[in-house]
């Protein structure tokens, strides 16, 4: 996971602005949301696909973290920790939405029957090399909610099977079975894409 | 071991590697080994997505809002970008260690930002891009020059001097705070001349454009 | 993804549609100009990001976003997207399988007109950016190129610029940060209750009263300074320069608190008026200069 360390515009470092804002400094506060907001809202718009929901879960995400800011003690980074915070609060956004339920019950199709593929010659097919991050950006928007969700969280934002299936309430298999749908999904949308901007030139 | 086996596993192997007959399954299959690489690189595209997107200013209104309605914030004017709103306050205690950790947290964010972009080309800039007597940017700068290298003449040229014009700026703001910490207005100037430092930054490695 | 209404090829011209266009240069051999409208939400934001040509943006009617835009290689493309809630269009000018296009292949020429209500990012290289009349935010990036703002009210209003010359004019109640490194700044008629421009060498001139009782800050390194001001104006004004030369021709009212000793040719500071907006203006050695209108 890639974290970006800005410089605090007053010149002190990122601890000491958090000090002072736990003493409720309302610069250094402001200075902590200036580094702070565009990762906190790309996580909940990655979540949610909604740029209103996730105007919102930003601005509570930061109003939480005024609030429970005093409690931070420096077990992990800051960055870390309000990560953390912001998923919650999309998480509990989304539960209190109706959660897609996460289930091992949908059996995947398979990609073809048993055997090898009858035009092995097709490798051209293949992904690798023809993404950008535009086309996966909205692929990633397209996705079902649930499938999104999990995929943002593991791919996207690096956490682990046991970490999301702590927080999404699920089994680490389920985890694994979702992420794996939606990459499927992924994959699905993306030749998808590629086939239909071959059809235009 | 057939391809519907193979894909009724596939969740719960893919990260950690199969046993001796499901990666038997994946050497010889041309299509599941197809399915495997492209699953893998989707995987791997999503780990260099960056934040890209910054919420509207009304975020910071409402937060803003909510805070003073909870008495929890003073009056201030509203700022974006890191700044630090100039609310007239007492004497804040510095210590000219500051100054020096906040020039450290630059050098970790541009170090950061290079680790974005392993295969990213680190040539200096070329000397005919230098003129007579410019003092050479270094380190994380000629970094920096190596991410917009690909870009017009023009542009690549208004980074340069405009980079030179910022170091500059930060060596006079910071010999303005050391000959007084107390001076408010000094460490403003020097916050205003990391934030132009930053944007700088910020316009060469997050822009989007083709 | 939105559909693209494509033109007919090389030479045709497909017809205009959106009232006040302004008048677009000729269409050329391998030119090609096409037209797309999308739908977007009342509060929506309409990103655009291309990176040489012209970027205008101005009022239309309805409720759409109408993109006219003219290329100039086989090898770039202009993709549009609006998000599913309809909170964001976004143009992207696109150069296919990395290709290596000539300054003049590059160029994209954009015309788009926006919905009431709705707010605008744009991010270029080069390409000049005008934006003229829009009743939403507004939020402009450029390396080099050209940003002309007017016309705005009570909207928030950031730019930023490297070597980009800015320039503002009627821009009321707003909420207004320009950060430009070496760019010079112009502003006409600007107000509202905060204005901040800060840049590294990039004069600033700012003519107008500093109404609203908000907050103006002007601050520079290197840049000169030039305020004109007319007699009604109503400030609390203070001017500082570490080593540039600082001059006063507006009659001010001297302070009696004021945090520093003002020194003749390097600071002052006074009121005018009520004092109802503050100003502060702040070089290391650029010059600052205050006239009276």
């Amino acid at each position: 996971m890639t974290q970006v360390k800005k410089i605090i515009a007053s010149g002190l470092t990122e601890a000491e602005a958090i000090e002072r804002a736990k003493g409720g400094d309302a610069e250094c506060f402001e200075a902590l949301y200036g580094l702070h907001k565009r990762r906190v809202y790309s996580l909940c718009l990655r979540m949610t696909g909604n740029t209103a929901e996730a105007e919102d879960l930003t601005q509570e995400a930061f109003l939480q973290l005024y609030r429970k800011i005093a409690t931070f003690r420096g077990e992990s980074a800051f960055s870390t920790w309000l990560h953390r915070l912001s998923v919650n609060v999309v998480l509990m956004h989304l539960r209190k939405k109706g959660l897609p339920e996460v289930s091992l019950d949908e059996a995947l199709e398979p990609q073809h029957e048993d055997g090898p593929r009858k035009d092995i010659g097709a490798r051209d097919n293949v992904l690798a090399g023809s993404i950008d991050r535009v086309n996966l950006e909205r692929a990633i928007e397209s996705l079902p909610p649930g499938y999104r969700i999990i995929f943002v969280l593991h791919d996207v934002e690096g956490y682990e099977h046991n970490e999301i299936a702590e927080m999404m309430g699920c089994s680490i298999g389920n985890s694994k079975s979702q992420l794996h749908k939606a990459r499927m999904k992924l994959r699905e949308l993306l030749k998808l894409s590629r086939a239909e901007k071959a059809a235009r030139r | 071991m057939n391809c519907k086996e193979f894909q009724e596993v596939l969740p719960y192997i893919i990260e950690s590697g199969g046993n001796a007959e499901e990666e038997e399954h994946l050497r010889t299959c041309p299509a599941c080994a197809e399915l495997v690489q492209d699953l893998r690189y989707i995987a791997t595209q999503a780990k260099l997505l960056l934040p890209m997107h910054d919420p509207s200013p009304r975020v910071w209104t409402g937060i803003e809002q909510s805070l003073h309605q909870e008495s929890l914030l003073r009056e201030g004017r509203t700022s974006l970008w890191g700044h630090v709103t100039s609310i007239p306050a007492p004497a804040k205690s510095w210590t000219p260690v500051g100054w020096v950790m906040a020039a450290l947290v630059l050098t970790a964010f541009s170090l950061v930002l290079i680790n974005y972009h392993p295969q990213l080309p680190t040539t200096a800039p070329s000397a005919q891009n230098m003129s007579a007597q410019p003092v050479p940017l270094e380190g994380d700068d000629q970094q920096l020059m190596g991410r917009v290298s690909q870009q017009a003449p023009d542009v690549r040229r208004a980074y340069e001097d405009n980079l030179r014009e910022v170091n500059a700026y930060i060596t006079d703001a910071r010999q303005a705070v050391e000959r007084d910490p107390e001076d408010a207005v000094a460490r403003e100037q020097l916050q205003d001349a990391y934030q132009q430092k930053q944007m700088l930054y910020e316009m060469a490695t997050v822009r989007t454009l083709p | 993804m939105t559909r693209l209404i494509f033109a007919a090829g090389i030479g045709s011209v497909v017809a205009l549609a959106t009232a006040g266009a302004l008048a677009l240069p000729p269409v050329l051999p391998n030119d090609t100009r096409n037209e797309t409208r999308m739908e977007i939400a009342a509060d929506g934001t309409v990103n655009v990001i291309n990176s040489a040509g012209v970027v205008n943006v101005h009022p239309g009617t309805g409720r759409q976003v109408v993109v006219v835009y003219t290329t100039h290689s086989p090898n770039l493309e202009v993709d549009t997207s609006t998000s599913p809630d309809r909170q964001r269009v976004e143009i992207r000018t696109h150069v296919l399988h990395e290709q290596k296009l000539s300054p003049e292949e590059s160029r994209v020429e954009y015309d788009i007109a926006m919905p009431a209500g709705a707010s605008v990012n744009v991010s270029t290289a080069t390409a000049p950016i005008t934006v003229d009349g829009v009743s939403g935010d507004v939020e402009l990036s450029s390396n080099t190129g050209e940003i002309v703002v007017r016309n705005v009210a009570k909207a928030h209003v950031h730019i930023r610029g490297i070597a980009s010359a800015i320039s503002l004019s009627n821009i009321t109640r707003g909420h207004v940060e320009i950060t430009s490194t070496g760019g010079a700044v112009q502003m006409g008629g600007v107000t509202g209750p905060l204005v901040s421009v800060g840049t590294t060498s990039g004069n600033i001139t700012y003519k107008g009263d500093c109404s609203g009782g908000g907050e103006y800050r002007l601050t520079t390194h290197s840049g000169a300074i030039d305020v004109t001001l007319p007699p009604t104006a109503s400030v609390d004004l203070t001017a500082r320069s570490v080593s540039g030369s600082v001059v006063n021709d507006f009659p001010l009212q001297e302070k009696s608190h004021v945090s520093f000793v003002p020194k003749a040719g390097s600071s002052f500071a006074g009121t005018s008026n009520s004092g109802s907006s503050s100003v502060e203006l702040q070089s290391f050695n650029g010059r600052i200069r205050v006239k009276k209108q």
